[in-house]
Protein backbone atom coordinates (compact mmCIF):
# COMPACT_ATOMS: atom_id res chain seq x y z
CA UNK A 1 0.00 0.00 0.00
CA UNK A 2 1.22 3.36 -0.46
CA UNK A 3 2.46 5.06 2.15
CA UNK A 4 0.94 9.06 1.50
CA UNK A 5 -2.61 7.34 1.31
CA UNK A 6 -4.91 8.48 3.57
CA UNK A 7 -7.17 6.21 6.04
CA UNK A 8 -10.50 6.37 4.58
CA UNK A 9 -11.73 8.20 7.91
CA UNK A 10 -9.42 10.98 7.17
CA UNK A 11 -10.51 11.24 3.64
CA UNK A 12 -14.26 12.43 4.84
CA UNK A 13 -12.71 14.89 6.63
CA UNK A 14 -10.26 16.77 4.47
CA UNK A 15 -11.31 20.34 3.83
CA UNK A 16 -11.35 19.68 -0.06
CA UNK A 17 -14.87 18.41 0.19
CA UNK A 18 -16.41 17.89 -3.78
CA UNK A 19 -19.50 18.98 -4.96
CA UNK A 20 -22.56 16.43 -4.67
CA UNK A 21 -23.91 15.61 -8.06
CA UNK A 22 -27.47 14.49 -9.08
CA UNK A 23 -27.55 11.75 -11.92
CA UNK A 24 -30.47 9.49 -12.92
CA UNK A 25 -30.05 5.87 -13.19
CA UNK A 26 -32.83 4.99 -15.55
CA UNK A 27 -35.70 5.13 -16.55
CA UNK A 28 -34.09 3.99 -19.84
CA UNK A 29 -30.70 1.93 -18.49
CA UNK A 30 -30.80 -1.66 -19.60
CA UNK A 31 -29.89 -2.53 -16.22
CA UNK A 32 -33.12 -1.47 -14.27
CA UNK A 33 -34.86 -4.29 -15.79
CA UNK A 34 -37.89 -2.23 -16.63
CA UNK A 35 -38.47 1.03 -16.35
CA UNK A 36 -37.44 2.13 -13.09
CA UNK A 37 -35.40 5.79 -12.13
CA UNK A 38 -33.53 5.84 -9.64
CA UNK A 39 -32.23 9.46 -8.14
CA UNK A 40 -28.68 9.02 -7.05
CA UNK A 41 -27.11 12.06 -5.19
CA UNK A 42 -23.41 11.13 -5.14
CA UNK A 43 -20.11 12.69 -3.64
CA UNK A 44 -17.23 12.00 -5.77
CA UNK A 45 -18.05 7.76 -6.02
CA UNK A 46 -19.85 7.93 -3.38
CA UNK A 47 -23.66 7.87 -2.72
CA UNK A 48 -25.02 9.96 -0.68
CA UNK A 49 -29.09 9.51 -0.93
CA UNK A 50 -31.01 7.43 -3.13
CA UNK A 51 -34.60 8.05 -4.70
CA UNK A 52 -35.98 5.22 -6.31
CA UNK A 53 -38.96 6.29 -8.75
CA UNK A 54 -41.43 4.23 -9.49
CA UNK A 55 -45.22 4.20 -11.68
CA UNK A 56 -44.03 4.24 -15.58
CA UNK A 57 -45.31 1.02 -15.87
CA UNK A 58 -48.73 1.46 -13.77
CA UNK A 59 -51.46 -0.15 -15.70
CA UNK A 60 -54.11 0.38 -12.65
CA UNK A 61 -55.12 -3.11 -12.50
CA UNK A 62 -56.39 -2.47 -9.28
CA UNK A 63 -59.05 -0.24 -10.01
CA UNK A 64 -59.59 -2.20 -13.38
CA UNK A 65 -60.74 -5.54 -11.58
CA UNK A 66 -63.29 -2.89 -9.89
CA UNK A 67 -65.63 -3.20 -13.36
CA UNK A 68 -64.33 -6.75 -14.31
CA UNK A 69 -65.93 -9.67 -14.02
CA UNK A 70 -64.30 -12.68 -11.48
CA UNK A 71 -62.82 -14.26 -14.53
CA UNK A 72 -61.54 -11.52 -16.34
CA UNK A 73 -59.27 -10.82 -13.55
CA UNK A 74 -57.45 -13.59 -13.71
CA UNK A 75 -55.92 -12.11 -17.27
CA UNK A 76 -55.40 -8.59 -15.80
CA UNK A 77 -53.14 -10.90 -13.03
CA UNK A 78 -51.07 -12.25 -15.37
CA UNK A 79 -49.93 -8.78 -16.40
CA UNK A 80 -47.90 -7.95 -12.90
CA UNK A 81 -45.46 -9.65 -12.77
CA UNK A 82 -45.09 -11.46 -16.44
CA UNK A 83 -41.82 -12.88 -15.90
CA UNK A 84 -43.43 -16.17 -13.29
CA UNK A 85 -47.68 -15.53 -13.74
CA UNK A 86 -48.79 -18.85 -12.55
CA UNK A 87 -48.26 -17.47 -8.86
CA UNK A 88 -50.28 -14.16 -9.74
CA UNK A 89 -53.14 -16.46 -11.52
CA UNK A 90 -52.73 -18.49 -8.10
CA UNK A 91 -53.14 -15.85 -5.63
CA UNK A 92 -56.14 -14.31 -7.46
CA UNK A 93 -58.13 -17.82 -7.36
CA UNK A 94 -56.78 -18.81 -4.24
CA UNK A 95 -58.64 -15.23 -3.04
CA UNK A 96 -61.70 -15.52 -5.25
CA UNK A 97 -62.07 -19.38 -4.15
CA UNK A 98 -62.20 -18.36 -0.41
CA UNK A 99 -64.86 -16.21 -1.48
CA UNK A 100 -67.22 -18.27 -3.25
CA UNK A 101 -66.34 -21.59 -1.73
CA UNK A 102 -65.00 -23.53 -4.24
CA UNK A 103 -63.04 -26.97 -3.66
CA UNK A 104 -60.18 -27.37 -6.32
CA UNK A 105 -60.01 -31.01 -6.63
CA UNK A 106 -56.76 -33.10 -5.86
CA UNK A 107 -55.06 -33.17 -9.48
CA UNK A 108 -56.13 -29.36 -9.95
CA UNK A 109 -53.75 -29.21 -7.12
CA UNK A 110 -50.81 -30.81 -8.13
CA UNK A 111 -51.03 -29.07 -11.23
CA UNK A 112 -50.62 -25.93 -9.58
CA UNK A 113 -47.88 -26.61 -7.03
CA UNK A 114 -46.46 -28.25 -10.41
CA UNK A 115 -46.71 -25.30 -12.76
CA UNK A 116 -45.89 -22.47 -10.01
CA UNK A 117 -42.92 -24.59 -9.28
CA UNK A 118 -41.34 -24.72 -12.63
CA UNK A 119 -42.70 -21.12 -13.27
CA UNK A 120 -40.30 -20.40 -10.44
CA UNK A 121 -37.22 -21.98 -12.26
CA UNK A 122 -37.74 -19.62 -14.90
CA UNK A 123 -38.10 -16.90 -13.11
CA UNK A 124 -34.78 -17.54 -10.95
CA UNK A 125 -33.23 -18.55 -14.56
CA UNK A 126 -34.16 -15.16 -16.07
CA UNK A 127 -32.33 -13.79 -12.65
CA UNK A 128 -29.08 -15.97 -13.09
CA UNK A 129 -28.82 -14.83 -16.29
CA UNK A 130 -29.54 -11.22 -16.15
CA UNK A 131 -27.50 -10.78 -12.91
CA UNK A 132 -24.65 -12.17 -15.11
CA UNK A 133 -24.84 -9.47 -17.39
CA UNK A 134 -25.16 -6.75 -14.38
CA UNK A 135 -21.67 -7.94 -13.34
CA UNK A 136 -20.24 -8.65 -16.61
CA UNK A 137 -20.44 -11.75 -17.19
CA UNK A 138 -22.58 -12.60 -20.13
CA UNK A 139 -21.59 -16.14 -20.77
CA UNK A 140 -24.61 -17.95 -18.34
CA UNK A 141 -27.12 -15.84 -19.80
CA UNK A 142 -27.27 -17.83 -22.88
CA UNK A 143 -27.20 -20.88 -20.72
CA UNK A 144 -30.33 -19.82 -18.84
CA UNK A 145 -32.37 -18.36 -21.70
CA UNK A 146 -31.55 -22.18 -22.99
CA UNK A 147 -33.08 -23.82 -20.58
CA UNK A 148 -36.04 -21.58 -19.86
CA UNK A 149 -37.07 -21.62 -23.30
CA UNK A 150 -37.75 -25.38 -22.96
CA UNK A 151 -39.66 -24.52 -19.72
CA UNK A 152 -41.32 -21.56 -21.99
CA UNK A 153 -41.86 -24.35 -24.39
CA UNK A 154 -43.45 -26.65 -21.48
CA UNK A 155 -46.09 -24.11 -20.63
CA UNK A 156 -46.76 -23.61 -24.44
CA UNK A 157 -47.84 -26.92 -24.63
CA UNK A 158 -50.24 -27.19 -21.84
CA UNK A 159 -52.04 -22.95 -21.75
CA UNK A 160 -50.93 -21.70 -25.19
CA UNK A 161 -48.91 -18.59 -23.97
CA UNK A 162 -45.61 -17.65 -23.46
CA UNK A 163 -45.24 -15.58 -20.76
CA UNK A 164 -49.07 -14.39 -20.18
CA UNK A 165 -50.69 -17.77 -19.15
CA UNK A 166 -54.39 -17.62 -17.78
CA UNK A 167 -53.58 -21.42 -16.81
CA UNK A 168 -54.31 -21.10 -13.46
CA UNK A 169 -58.60 -20.28 -13.19
CA UNK A 170 -61.25 -20.04 -10.64
CA UNK A 171 -61.84 -23.43 -9.63
CA UNK A 172 -59.12 -25.49 -10.61
CA UNK A 173 -56.93 -25.18 -14.33
CA UNK A 174 -57.53 -24.27 -17.52
CA UNK A 175 -57.30 -28.02 -19.22
CA UNK A 176 -55.43 -31.09 -18.18
CA UNK A 177 -51.80 -32.36 -18.89
CA UNK A 178 -51.34 -34.97 -21.86
CA UNK A 179 -49.02 -37.89 -20.81
CA UNK A 180 -46.72 -36.65 -23.47
CA UNK A 181 -46.60 -33.60 -21.72
CA UNK A 182 -45.77 -35.29 -18.43
CA UNK A 183 -42.36 -37.27 -20.12
CA UNK A 184 -41.47 -34.10 -21.36
CA UNK A 185 -41.43 -32.74 -18.45
CA UNK A 186 -39.53 -35.76 -16.91
CA UNK A 187 -36.78 -34.82 -19.79
CA UNK A 188 -36.66 -31.40 -19.01
CA UNK A 189 -36.13 -32.00 -15.09
CA UNK A 190 -33.46 -34.68 -15.89
CA UNK A 191 -31.51 -32.50 -18.30
CA UNK A 192 -31.79 -29.51 -15.91
CA UNK A 193 -30.29 -31.10 -12.94
CA UNK A 194 -27.06 -31.73 -14.18
CA UNK A 195 -27.30 -28.15 -15.74
CA UNK A 196 -27.54 -26.66 -12.39
CA UNK A 197 -23.61 -27.40 -11.35
CA UNK A 198 -22.11 -25.68 -14.70
CA UNK A 199 -24.04 -22.68 -13.31
CA UNK A 200 -22.03 -22.94 -9.72
CA UNK A 201 -18.66 -23.45 -12.22
CA UNK A 202 -19.55 -20.61 -14.50
CA UNK A 203 -21.12 -17.84 -11.57
CA UNK A 204 -21.53 -19.29 -8.42
CA UNK A 205 -18.26 -19.67 -7.06
CA UNK A 206 -16.27 -17.83 -10.03
CA UNK A 207 -13.72 -15.41 -7.83
CA UNK A 208 -14.13 -12.38 -9.71
CA UNK A 209 -18.62 -12.95 -9.45
CA UNK A 210 -17.95 -13.72 -5.45
CA UNK A 211 -15.70 -10.25 -5.08
CA UNK A 212 -17.92 -8.25 -6.19
CA UNK A 213 -21.00 -9.12 -4.66
CA UNK A 214 -19.55 -11.08 -1.43
CA UNK A 215 -19.29 -8.51 1.04
CA UNK A 216 -21.74 -5.91 -0.72
CA UNK A 217 -25.21 -4.76 0.02
CA UNK A 218 -25.80 -6.38 3.00
CA UNK A 219 -28.74 -6.38 4.45
CA UNK A 220 -29.16 -7.44 8.58
CA UNK A 221 -31.96 -9.65 9.28
CA UNK A 222 -33.64 -7.17 11.34
CA UNK A 223 -33.17 -4.37 8.62
CA UNK A 224 -34.75 -6.89 6.31
CA UNK A 225 -37.55 -7.55 8.61
CA UNK A 226 -38.24 -4.15 9.32
CA UNK A 227 -38.39 -3.33 5.66
CA UNK A 228 -40.77 -5.63 4.97
CA UNK A 229 -39.17 -8.09 2.80
CA UNK A 230 -40.03 -11.05 1.88
CA UNK A 231 -38.91 -14.12 -0.63
CA UNK A 232 -35.03 -14.63 -1.41
CA UNK A 233 -34.29 -11.24 -0.45
CA UNK A 234 -35.58 -11.86 3.38
CA UNK A 235 -33.95 -15.64 3.47
CA UNK A 236 -30.05 -14.39 2.10
CA UNK A 237 -30.39 -12.80 5.61
CA UNK A 238 -31.00 -16.05 7.76
CA UNK A 239 -34.75 -15.25 8.36
CA UNK A 240 -36.66 -18.20 8.00
CA UNK A 241 -39.90 -17.50 6.77
CA UNK A 242 -41.56 -19.38 3.10
CA UNK A 243 -45.31 -19.05 2.95
CA UNK A 244 -45.13 -22.41 1.77
CA UNK A 245 -43.91 -23.61 5.18
CA UNK A 246 -45.46 -20.85 7.30
CA UNK A 247 -48.79 -21.08 6.04
CA UNK A 248 -49.07 -23.95 3.25
CA UNK A 249 -51.27 -23.49 0.34
CA UNK A 250 -52.56 -26.29 -2.67
CA UNK A 251 -50.76 -29.14 -0.21
CA UNK A 252 -47.20 -27.87 -0.14
CA UNK A 253 -47.18 -29.36 3.58
CA UNK A 254 -47.08 -32.88 1.62
CA UNK A 255 -44.23 -32.15 -0.20
CA UNK A 256 -40.76 -32.72 0.87
CA UNK A 257 -38.05 -29.48 0.34
CA UNK A 258 -35.78 -27.52 2.39
CA UNK A 259 -35.71 -23.72 2.54
CA UNK A 260 -32.36 -22.07 1.50
CA UNK A 261 -30.93 -19.75 3.72
CA UNK A 262 -27.83 -17.21 3.59
CA UNK A 263 -26.01 -15.92 6.50
CA UNK A 264 -24.87 -12.87 5.50
CA UNK A 265 -27.45 -10.68 3.62
CA UNK A 266 -25.28 -9.91 0.86
CA UNK A 267 -25.71 -9.57 -2.74
CA UNK A 268 -24.11 -13.27 -3.16
CA UNK A 269 -26.46 -14.50 -0.68
CA UNK A 270 -29.40 -13.61 -1.97
CA UNK A 271 -28.24 -15.13 -5.28
CA UNK A 272 -27.50 -17.87 -3.83
CA UNK A 273 -30.88 -18.28 -2.22
CA UNK A 274 -32.10 -18.03 -5.73
CA UNK A 275 -30.06 -20.59 -7.25
CA UNK A 276 -30.30 -23.15 -4.35
CA UNK A 277 -34.34 -22.64 -4.82
CA UNK A 278 -34.26 -23.84 -7.98
CA UNK A 279 -32.54 -27.12 -6.79
CA UNK A 280 -35.42 -27.61 -4.15
CA UNK A 281 -38.31 -26.63 -6.73
CA UNK A 282 -36.85 -29.24 -8.99
CA UNK A 283 -37.30 -31.69 -6.17
CA UNK A 284 -40.62 -30.51 -5.81
CA UNK A 285 -41.79 -30.91 -9.38
CA UNK A 286 -40.67 -34.34 -9.27
CA UNK A 287 -42.65 -35.38 -6.22
CA UNK A 288 -45.76 -33.48 -7.75
CA UNK A 289 -45.16 -35.73 -11.09
CA UNK A 290 -45.43 -38.99 -9.04
CA UNK A 291 -48.00 -37.17 -7.27
CA UNK A 292 -50.07 -36.67 -10.14
CA UNK A 293 -53.44 -39.53 -10.06
CA UNK A 294 -55.83 -39.29 -12.39
CA UNK A 295 -59.12 -37.14 -11.79
CA UNK A 296 -60.99 -34.25 -12.61
CA UNK A 297 -58.77 -30.86 -12.74
CA UNK A 298 -61.62 -28.39 -12.66
CA UNK A 299 -64.08 -28.43 -9.84
CA UNK A 300 -67.54 -28.76 -10.84
CA UNK A 301 -70.21 -26.01 -11.07
CA UNK A 302 -68.13 -22.91 -11.60
CA UNK A 303 -70.17 -20.17 -12.48
CA UNK A 304 -69.67 -18.43 -15.81
CA UNK A 305 -70.36 -15.30 -14.32
CA UNK A 306 -69.68 -15.78 -10.56
CA UNK A 307 -71.43 -13.61 -7.96
CA UNK A 308 -69.44 -14.43 -4.19
CA UNK A 309 -71.53 -13.68 -1.02
CA UNK A 310 -70.78 -10.39 -0.07
CA UNK A 311 -67.50 -10.71 2.04
CA UNK A 312 -63.47 -10.65 2.76
CA UNK A 313 -61.14 -12.94 1.27
CA UNK A 314 -57.11 -12.89 1.78
CA UNK A 315 -54.81 -15.52 0.45
CA UNK A 316 -50.79 -15.31 -0.21
CA UNK A 317 -48.63 -17.71 -1.79
CA UNK A 318 -44.93 -17.79 -2.01
CA UNK A 319 -43.88 -16.64 -5.78
CA UNK A 320 -40.57 -16.61 -7.42
CA UNK A 321 -40.42 -12.67 -5.51
CA UNK A 322 -41.85 -13.03 -2.65
CA UNK A 323 -44.61 -13.50 -0.09
CA UNK A 324 -47.40 -12.08 -3.25
CA UNK A 325 -50.98 -11.55 -1.25
CA UNK A 326 -54.53 -10.74 -2.26
CA UNK A 327 -57.19 -8.61 -0.01
CA UNK A 328 -60.35 -9.08 -2.36
CA UNK A 329 -63.83 -7.67 -1.12
CA UNK A 330 -67.13 -8.49 -2.64
CA UNK A 331 -70.06 -6.88 -2.40
CA UNK A 332 -72.29 -9.63 -4.14
CA UNK A 333 -71.93 -8.34 -7.58
CA UNK A 334 -70.37 -9.53 -10.45
CA UNK A 335 -67.07 -7.62 -9.91
CA UNK A 336 -65.03 -7.40 -6.69
CA UNK A 337 -65.64 -4.30 -5.04
CA UNK A 338 -61.92 -4.04 -4.18
CA UNK A 339 -58.86 -5.69 -4.97
CA UNK A 340 -55.56 -4.83 -3.13
CA UNK A 341 -52.35 -6.59 -3.97
CA UNK A 342 -49.51 -6.93 -1.36
CA UNK A 343 -46.38 -6.72 -4.27
CA UNK A 344 -43.15 -8.17 -3.32
CA UNK A 345 -41.68 -6.35 -5.94
CA UNK A 346 -42.44 -3.33 -3.67
CA UNK A 347 -41.44 -4.02 -0.62
CA UNK A 348 -38.09 -5.05 -2.19
CA UNK A 349 -37.62 -2.14 -3.77
CA UNK A 350 -38.59 0.25 -1.21
CA UNK A 351 -35.30 -0.82 0.79
CA UNK A 352 -32.75 0.35 -1.87
CA UNK A 353 -33.28 3.86 -0.55
CA UNK A 354 -31.59 2.49 2.66
CA UNK A 355 -29.43 -0.36 1.28
CA UNK A 356 -27.37 1.74 -1.48
CA UNK A 357 -26.27 4.81 0.71
CA UNK A 358 -22.75 4.41 1.34
CA UNK A 359 -21.93 2.54 -1.80
CA UNK A 360 -20.25 3.40 -4.89
CA UNK A 361 -22.10 3.82 -7.65
CA UNK A 362 -20.31 0.73 -9.61
CA UNK A 363 -22.43 -1.32 -6.85
CA UNK A 364 -25.49 0.42 -7.36
CA UNK A 365 -26.22 -2.53 -10.48
CA UNK A 366 -25.04 -5.22 -8.30
CA UNK A 367 -27.44 -4.36 -5.56
CA UNK A 368 -30.40 -3.72 -7.51
CA UNK A 369 -29.86 -6.79 -9.90
CA UNK A 370 -29.54 -8.73 -6.90
CA UNK A 371 -33.12 -7.39 -5.40
CA UNK A 372 -34.79 -8.96 -8.88
CA UNK A 373 -37.37 -6.86 -8.69
CA UNK A 374 -39.91 -6.92 -11.69
CA UNK A 375 -41.38 -3.31 -12.29
CA UNK A 376 -44.66 -4.92 -13.66
CA UNK A 377 -45.32 -6.07 -9.79
CA UNK A 378 -44.52 -2.91 -8.27
CA UNK A 379 -46.56 -0.25 -10.66
CA UNK A 380 -49.19 -2.72 -11.22
CA UNK B 1 2.93 -13.13 -1.20
CA UNK B 2 1.58 -16.51 -1.34
CA UNK B 3 -2.18 -15.54 -1.11
CA UNK B 4 -1.60 -13.01 -3.86
CA UNK B 5 -0.60 -16.16 -5.69
CA UNK B 6 -3.30 -18.34 -5.20
CA UNK B 7 -5.60 -15.36 -6.22
CA UNK B 8 -4.35 -15.28 -9.45
CA UNK B 9 -4.58 -19.36 -9.70
CA UNK B 10 -8.01 -19.47 -8.42
CA UNK B 11 -9.13 -16.88 -10.90
CA UNK B 12 -6.91 -18.58 -13.63
CA UNK B 13 -8.41 -22.15 -12.93
CA UNK B 14 -12.29 -20.03 -13.15
CA UNK B 15 -11.77 -19.26 -16.01
CA UNK B 16 -10.16 -22.56 -17.27
CA UNK B 17 -13.03 -24.34 -15.70
CA UNK B 18 -15.62 -22.35 -17.43
CA UNK B 19 -14.13 -22.46 -20.53
CA UNK B 20 -14.49 -25.74 -20.28
CA UNK B 21 -18.03 -25.57 -19.89
CA UNK B 22 -18.35 -23.85 -22.74
CA UNK B 23 -15.99 -25.79 -25.17
CA UNK B 24 -18.47 -29.03 -24.28
CA UNK B 25 -21.20 -27.04 -26.16
CA UNK B 26 -19.05 -25.75 -28.54
CA UNK B 27 -19.71 -29.17 -30.71
CA UNK B 28 -23.42 -29.73 -29.47
CA UNK B 29 -25.68 -29.05 -32.44
CA UNK B 30 -27.00 -25.68 -32.23
CA UNK B 31 -29.98 -25.07 -30.66
CA UNK B 32 -31.38 -21.86 -32.37
CA UNK B 33 -32.72 -21.38 -34.79
CA UNK B 34 -32.29 -19.03 -37.71
CA UNK B 35 -35.54 -17.26 -37.62
CA UNK B 36 -36.53 -15.42 -40.92
CA UNK B 37 -35.53 -18.12 -43.53
CA UNK B 38 -36.38 -21.02 -40.52
CA UNK B 39 -39.26 -20.75 -38.40
CA UNK B 40 -40.82 -22.70 -35.56
CA UNK B 41 -44.43 -23.78 -35.80
CA UNK B 42 -45.94 -23.08 -32.43
CA UNK B 43 -47.48 -26.42 -30.08
CA UNK B 44 -51.52 -27.11 -31.41
CA UNK B 45 -52.62 -25.02 -28.38
CA UNK B 46 -50.97 -21.92 -29.02
CA UNK B 47 -52.99 -18.49 -28.77
CA UNK B 48 -51.85 -16.87 -32.02
CA UNK B 49 -53.95 -14.29 -33.68
CA UNK B 50 -57.70 -14.71 -33.87
CA UNK B 51 -59.51 -15.98 -36.70
CA UNK B 52 -63.24 -15.96 -37.52
CA UNK B 53 -65.67 -17.87 -39.57
CA UNK B 54 -68.69 -15.55 -40.61
CA UNK B 55 -70.31 -19.12 -41.92
CA UNK B 56 -71.00 -20.67 -38.57
CA UNK B 57 -71.21 -18.01 -36.43
CA UNK B 58 -74.65 -17.61 -34.82
CA UNK B 59 -74.19 -14.39 -32.95
CA UNK B 60 -74.86 -15.23 -29.76
CA UNK B 61 -72.86 -12.31 -27.48
CA UNK B 62 -71.10 -15.02 -25.58
CA UNK B 63 -67.58 -13.98 -26.68
CA UNK B 64 -68.46 -10.69 -26.34
CA UNK B 65 -69.57 -11.39 -22.43
CA UNK B 66 -66.23 -13.19 -22.24
CA UNK B 67 -63.57 -10.62 -23.33
CA UNK B 68 -61.75 -8.97 -20.65
CA UNK B 69 -60.82 -6.11 -22.38
CA UNK B 70 -64.05 -5.40 -24.69
CA UNK B 71 -62.46 -5.79 -27.68
CA UNK B 72 -65.42 -7.91 -29.92
CA UNK B 73 -68.17 -6.04 -31.09
CA UNK B 74 -70.63 -7.67 -33.14
CA UNK B 75 -74.31 -6.62 -35.05
CA UNK B 76 -77.06 -9.15 -35.76
CA UNK B 77 -78.01 -10.05 -38.94
CA UNK B 78 -81.91 -8.97 -39.76
CA UNK B 79 -84.24 -9.72 -42.53
CA UNK B 80 -87.27 -7.61 -43.32
CA UNK B 81 -90.69 -9.33 -41.11
CA UNK B 82 -92.53 -11.29 -44.17
CA UNK B 83 -95.77 -9.48 -42.89
CA UNK B 84 -94.79 -6.22 -42.45
CA UNK B 85 -91.55 -5.70 -44.65
CA UNK B 86 -90.89 -2.33 -42.86
CA UNK B 87 -90.00 -3.64 -39.25
CA UNK B 88 -86.14 -5.84 -39.49
CA UNK B 89 -86.41 -9.52 -38.33
CA UNK B 90 -82.79 -10.66 -35.94
CA UNK B 91 -81.93 -13.98 -37.42
CA UNK B 92 -78.72 -16.27 -36.07
CA UNK B 93 -76.03 -14.59 -37.83
CA UNK B 94 -73.91 -11.89 -37.72
CA UNK B 95 -74.29 -9.06 -39.79
CA UNK B 96 -70.70 -7.56 -39.19
CA UNK B 97 -67.64 -8.90 -36.32
CA UNK B 98 -64.85 -7.00 -35.49
CA UNK B 99 -61.99 -7.82 -33.21
CA UNK B 100 -59.82 -5.29 -32.35
CA UNK B 101 -56.09 -6.21 -31.71
CA UNK B 102 -54.80 -3.21 -30.34
CA UNK B 103 -56.67 -4.19 -26.98
CA UNK B 104 -56.56 -8.06 -27.53
CA UNK B 105 -55.36 -10.66 -24.64
CA UNK B 106 -54.80 -13.53 -26.30
CA UNK B 107 -56.43 -14.72 -23.86
CA UNK B 108 -59.01 -17.78 -25.10
CA UNK B 109 -61.62 -16.46 -23.29
CA UNK B 110 -63.99 -16.05 -26.11
CA UNK B 111 -62.87 -19.02 -27.68
CA UNK B 112 -63.91 -21.22 -24.79
CA UNK B 113 -67.50 -19.39 -24.58
CA UNK B 114 -67.89 -19.96 -28.33
CA UNK B 115 -70.31 -22.45 -28.61
CA UNK B 116 -70.76 -23.58 -31.93
CA UNK B 117 -68.62 -26.85 -33.42
CA UNK B 118 -66.45 -25.97 -34.76
CA UNK B 119 -65.64 -22.49 -32.83
CA UNK B 120 -66.37 -19.81 -35.05
CA UNK B 121 -63.72 -17.57 -33.35
CA UNK B 122 -60.09 -19.53 -32.44
CA UNK B 123 -56.75 -18.66 -32.34
CA UNK B 124 -54.90 -19.73 -35.12
CA UNK B 125 -50.91 -21.06 -35.07
CA UNK B 126 -49.79 -16.98 -36.65
CA UNK B 127 -47.52 -15.34 -33.63
CA UNK B 128 -46.22 -12.92 -37.10
CA UNK B 129 -49.04 -10.58 -36.63
CA UNK B 130 -47.93 -7.67 -38.16
CA UNK B 131 -49.93 -3.83 -37.51
CA UNK B 132 -48.46 -0.83 -39.95
CA UNK B 133 -51.06 1.27 -38.42
CA UNK B 134 -53.60 1.54 -36.05
CA UNK B 135 -56.48 0.71 -38.21
CA UNK B 136 -55.00 -2.41 -39.29
CA UNK B 137 -55.76 -3.15 -35.72
CA UNK B 138 -59.25 -3.71 -36.10
CA UNK B 139 -60.07 -7.12 -38.31
CA UNK B 140 -63.90 -6.95 -39.30
CA UNK B 141 -65.70 -9.75 -40.84
CA UNK B 142 -68.40 -10.31 -42.71
CA UNK B 143 -70.51 -12.87 -45.03
CA UNK B 144 -68.30 -13.75 -47.44
CA UNK B 145 -64.83 -12.22 -46.00
CA UNK B 146 -62.08 -14.77 -45.38
CA UNK B 147 -61.10 -15.93 -41.69
CA UNK B 148 -58.51 -13.83 -41.40
CA UNK B 149 -60.59 -10.84 -41.98
CA UNK B 150 -60.09 -7.62 -43.19
CA UNK B 151 -59.52 -3.89 -42.16
CA UNK B 152 -60.93 -0.43 -42.84
CA UNK B 153 -58.25 1.75 -44.27
CA UNK B 154 -59.69 5.00 -43.51
CA UNK B 155 -57.42 7.19 -46.21
CA UNK B 156 -58.52 5.01 -49.03
CA UNK B 157 -62.17 4.71 -47.70
CA UNK B 158 -61.58 0.57 -48.51
CA UNK B 159 -61.54 -2.94 -46.91
CA UNK B 160 -58.09 -4.73 -47.26
CA UNK B 161 -56.63 -7.59 -46.95
CA UNK B 162 -54.06 -7.42 -43.84
CA UNK B 163 -50.74 -7.58 -45.25
CA UNK B 164 -47.49 -9.45 -43.86
CA UNK B 165 -49.66 -12.69 -42.32
CA UNK B 166 -47.93 -15.72 -42.64
CA UNK B 167 -49.63 -19.03 -43.20
CA UNK B 168 -47.67 -20.68 -40.27
CA UNK B 169 -48.94 -23.71 -41.66
CA UNK B 170 -46.90 -23.70 -44.48
CA UNK B 171 -43.60 -23.38 -42.74
CA UNK B 172 -41.33 -26.19 -42.85
CA UNK B 173 -42.11 -27.99 -39.29
CA UNK B 174 -39.11 -28.71 -36.88
CA UNK B 175 -40.46 -30.06 -34.12
S1 LIG C 1 -58.43 -13.56 -26.83
FE1 LIG C 1 -59.26 -12.65 -24.93
S2 LIG C 1 -58.91 -10.45 -25.20
FE2 LIG C 1 -58.70 -11.36 -27.23
S3 LIG C 1 -60.72 -11.21 -28.16
FE3 LIG C 1 -60.62 -13.22 -27.17
S4 LIG C 1 -61.47 -12.90 -25.11
FE4 LIG C 1 -60.98 -10.87 -25.96
S1 LIG D 1 -68.21 -16.16 -32.36
FE1 LIG D 1 -69.14 -17.82 -31.16
S2 LIG D 1 -69.53 -16.91 -29.17
FE2 LIG D 1 -69.15 -15.21 -30.57
S3 LIG D 1 -71.20 -14.60 -31.27
FE3 LIG D 1 -70.41 -16.07 -32.76
S4 LIG D 1 -71.17 -18.06 -32.08
FE4 LIG D 1 -71.40 -16.65 -30.33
Amino acid sequence: MNKGAMAPDQEQDTPLKSDSMFINLGPQHPSTHGVLRVGLTIDGEMITKAVPDVGYLHRGTSKLAEVRGYHHCVVLTDRWDYVSAMPNNLVFCLAAERLMGLNVPPRGDVLRVLMCELNRIASHLLFFGTYGIDIGAFTPFLYAFREREMILDLFEMVSGARLTYNYIRLGGVMVDVTDEWVAKCREFIEYFKPRLDEYDTLLTYNPIFMARTEKVGLIPPQTAVNWGLSGPNLRGSGVNYDVRKADPYCGYEQYDFEIPLGKTGSCWDRYFCRVSEMRQSVRIVLQALDKLAPGPVMAPGVAKVPKPQPGEAYAHVEGARGDLGIFLVSDGQASPYRMHVKAPSFMNLAILQELLVGNKVSDVIAILGSTDIVLGEVDR
Amino acid sequence: MIEYFSKVFRGAWATVAGMMVTLKYMVKPSVTVHYPTEKLVPFERFRGALLFDPGTCISCNLCVKACPSTCITLENATIPDPKNPAIKKKVAKVDWYTIDFGKCNFCRLCEESCPTKPKSVWHSLDYEVVFFSRDEMVRCWKAGTKFVGQYWDRKEKAFKDPEGQIQIQDVQARR
